[in-house]
């Protein structure tokens, strides 16, 4: 069931995700802003705005401010948004207990997991995303695993010091106990700056079309592709972090609904890691009771449905 | 579970055909794109070296076209390559390979082709398509530079010589609305020219007309009334009647795909990857093909992905999940693809429902009609001890 409506207020505005924003500036009319309002309004739709780096005319932020909503911005441009997208020339700037997404390449994870440490100590929460996830080769588990474990050493020495610093690759696996990936296509939908709806921000910018727009409604085929119970590789898994990115499956798989082999083993070394710190926590003293995750012997369920 | 491996690999030698059959479901045939022997022996070292394709206990290497005996030198050079290959490499398909191949027949006994069957006479398996009597023949299968010219008697002339050489071997008839009436004669006919096993499926593509339904179950059963009084079920099998079609399936242990693409994989003359012949440009009516590597670059696995997790179930409209008479009732994932809404090949192409249904109703007739007078006559066991076993392909 629908429950979010991202808004792209500009081409150019901020990438949050596996996608690259448009070089150019294209505005959303507003027409276009206020029918998706209106349309979020009417279907009870939780509104996630995103921010170019310019300031918006008055009229745009009065419709905006009409309805409660979320904000994604540019860390170097509006520091007081809800989320920000920052890169390692921002971090000083960034004001105490934000929430705060950063884009990284896979090799330079692996390579300088060091440079997130000034991050922990000042944000509420990390959301290390990586942007070119197809480069992943099995040659890197190791290194990758290391750098997982050196940021859990990092976490854990900021909650020894009551720092209870989230990061998403880390520690949402800590406290899930189901699935909680972006559903693109099944929990949110896109209004692009055309004023047309699509799956998510890269289906937009991936020239995929549209499913819609606020007049008409949301009109995806073969919806039920988007949802969990109709992927057959991920509803036997539970790297319950994993954003299960639709929009990479089609990339890699061309299927919305089959991850492809890269993603689904980053996110089992991610699982892994997270169950390496659950128990160095508990050396420390009791977490989460009654909360385990079981030892497995794959990095990608497809290997599973295999057996 | 899942199989993981490839048990077909086929190379698309040619697109040309000496005839345009009117269901002819390769829309882009042409006679420019053959293979190379390159490419093939590219193909060849690639399927050979990659552990994971051919990881499987044996192989199908197939030969499609248009016409594969259009190209019979090049099929003759590569078939030399593959053996010398397997034996060289040391390799497990050693002696454990067929080639297959599906031919119209009609230069069946050329020297060419004859001599090749000498030469690799006990790994092949040939099956000449011939769609009945020569009124039904000829209706779609007609000569290329002459439209108005059947190929029944082209073809007919060769099938003694291919059952001589291959008693057992099966011929496939394709059903499309207008054969509906020539069904019977037409089995009949292919019994009387020594041919034991016809199998038949009707075409998947949408084109099924109102009444379709009512005319095949009523031409079904004018066969069942035929076969069972002419007592040709003893020695003769057909595969529209299967005594396991027609039930309803379990959501858990029946989940798995009916088609084999993903485990079929194909090589065109361009040395492009295919899940399976179905996929490739000149077999699709609207979509895009889909290439999933090519002989340089290798297979993409991320892209068999799709075709090797498939099941019933997440593909399956919700009235087939449901159905009472959901066993036996083929798709083609090809099809599938190239009909959906989406470029997807997760949603199922329900477009033989009706025929399916119609088959199942003749098909309850006939096995009813046939047990009841084996019983009669106090043959059942003898019968259930001597029945052909039908394979019953579908691709
Ligand atoms: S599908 Fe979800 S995770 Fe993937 S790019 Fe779109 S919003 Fe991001
Ligand atoms: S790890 Fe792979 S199988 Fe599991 S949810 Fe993510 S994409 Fe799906
Ligand atoms: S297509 Fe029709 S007959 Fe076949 S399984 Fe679905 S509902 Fe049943």
């Amino acid at each position: 069931m629908l429950k979010y409506l991202v808004i792209l207020l500009d081409d150019s505005a901020v990438s949050y995700c596996h996608y690259e924003s448009g070089k150019e500036r294209k505005l959303i009319s507003l027409e276009a802003l206020k029918s998706a309002i209106l349309f979020a309004m009417k279907e009870n739709l939780n509104v996630h705005i995103v921010w170019p780096d310019y300031e918006l005319p008055k009229d745009y932020k009065e419709i905006i401010n009409g309805i409660d909503h979320i904000n994604f911005a540019d860390a170097s441009f509006a520091h007081d948004a809800d989320i920000l997208v920052a890169n390692p020339l921002d971090w000083d700037n960034i004001p105490e207990k934000s929430v705060v997404v950063v884009k990284t390449g896979i090799r330079d994870f692996i390579e300088k997991p060091e440079v997130f440490l000034p991050l922990l100590k000042r944000v509420a929460r990390l959301n290390i995303l990586f942007e070119d996830i197809s480069v992943f080769k099995d040659e890197m588990v190791t290194g990758f695993s290391y750098a997982l474990d050196f940021l859990t050493d990092a976490i854990i020495e900021q909650y020894k010091k009551q720092n209870k610093v989230q990061v998403n690759i880390l520690t949402d696996r800590l406290i899930l106990d189901q699935m909680n990936n972006c559903n693109a296509g099944d929990e949110s939908v896109t209004l692009a700056p055309d004023g047309q709806f699509y799956v998510c921000p890269a289906f937009y910018f991936g020239g995929e079309k549209s499913v819609g727009n606020p007049n008409e409604g949301v009109h995806i085929k073969n919806s039920q592709l988007f949802r969990l119970d109709h992927a057959p590789i991920c509803r036997n898994c539970d790297a319950y972090q994993c954003n299960r990115c639709v929009w990479l499956n089609k990339q890699q798989t061309l299927e919305v609904n089959t991850p492809g082999h890269e993603q689904c083993v980053i996110c089992h070394l991610e699982r892994n890691a997270s169950k390496r710190m659950l128990d160095k926590i508990r050396e420390i003293g009791e977490f989460l009771p009654g909360k385990e995750i079981p030892d497995i012997d794959y990095l990608d369920p497809f290997e599973k449905i295999e057996k | 579970m899942l199989e993981k491996t490839v048990r077909t690999f086929t190379f698309i030698v040619t697109k040309d055909c000496q005839l345009a059959c009117k269901y002819c479901y390769l829309v882009g045939k042409n006679d420019k794109e053959r293979m190379s022997f390159n490419t093939a022996k590219a193909a060849i070292d690639y399927v050979l070296s990659d552990s994971y394709i051919s990881s499987s206990h044996g192989i199908d290497f197939s030969f499609i076209g248009g016409e594969p005996f259009l190209e019979i030198e090049l099929i003759d050079r590569i078939c030399d390559y593959i053996k010398s290959e397997l034996f060289w490499r040391n390799h497990h398909w050693f002696d454990n390979y067929v080639f297959s191949f599906s031919t119209n027949g009609i230069n069946y006994n050329s020297k060419e082709v004859q001599n090749f069957i000498k030469k690799n006479y006990t790994h092949l398996s040939i099956g000449i398509t011939i769609d009945g009597t020569k009124l039904k023949h000829d209706i779609n299968r007609v000569w290329k530079d002459n439209p108005n010219k059947g190929s029944y008697d082209d073809v007919v002339k060769n099938i003694p010589l291919w059952l001589s050489q291959y008693p057992d071997e099966a011929t496939k008839v394709t059903i499309s609305s207008a054969d509906l009436p020539y069904i019977t004669e037409s089995v009949l006919h292919l019994y009387s020219l020594g041919i034991h096993t016809v199998n038949i499926n009707v075409v998947f593509e949408d084109v099924w007309k109102d009444g379709d339904d009512n005319l095949f179950e009523n031409e079904l059963i004018k066969l069942a009334d035929a076969i069972i009084e002419g007592s040709y079920y003893m020695d003769y099998e057909c595969s529209l009647f299967s005594d396991g079609i027609g039930k309803p399936l379990d959501p858990v242990n029946d989940n798995g795909n009916w088609c084999g693409s993903g485990h079929m994989l194909s090589v065109d003359a361009a040395g492009n990857f295919y899940p399976c012949t179905r996929f490739a440009a000149y077999s699709l009516r609207e979509k895009k093909p889909v290439i999933i590597g090519n002989v340089r670059a290798g297979i993409d696995k991320n892209k068999l992905r799709p075709f090797l997790t498939l099941d019933r179930l997440t593909q399956s409209p919700q009235k087939c999940i449901n159905c009472e008479v959901a066993s036996g009732c083929a798709w083609c994932q090809g099809e599938n693809y190239d009909a959906a809404d989406t470029n997807t090949i997760y949603q199922r192409s329900t477009a033989i429902c009706k025929m399916h249904k119609a088959r199942v109703r003749a098909n309850n007739y006939y096995w009813n009609k046939l047990f009841r007078k084996l019983e009669l006559e106090g043959k059942r066991e003898e019968f259930e001890l001597n029945r052909p076993k039908n394979q019953n392909p579908i691709c």
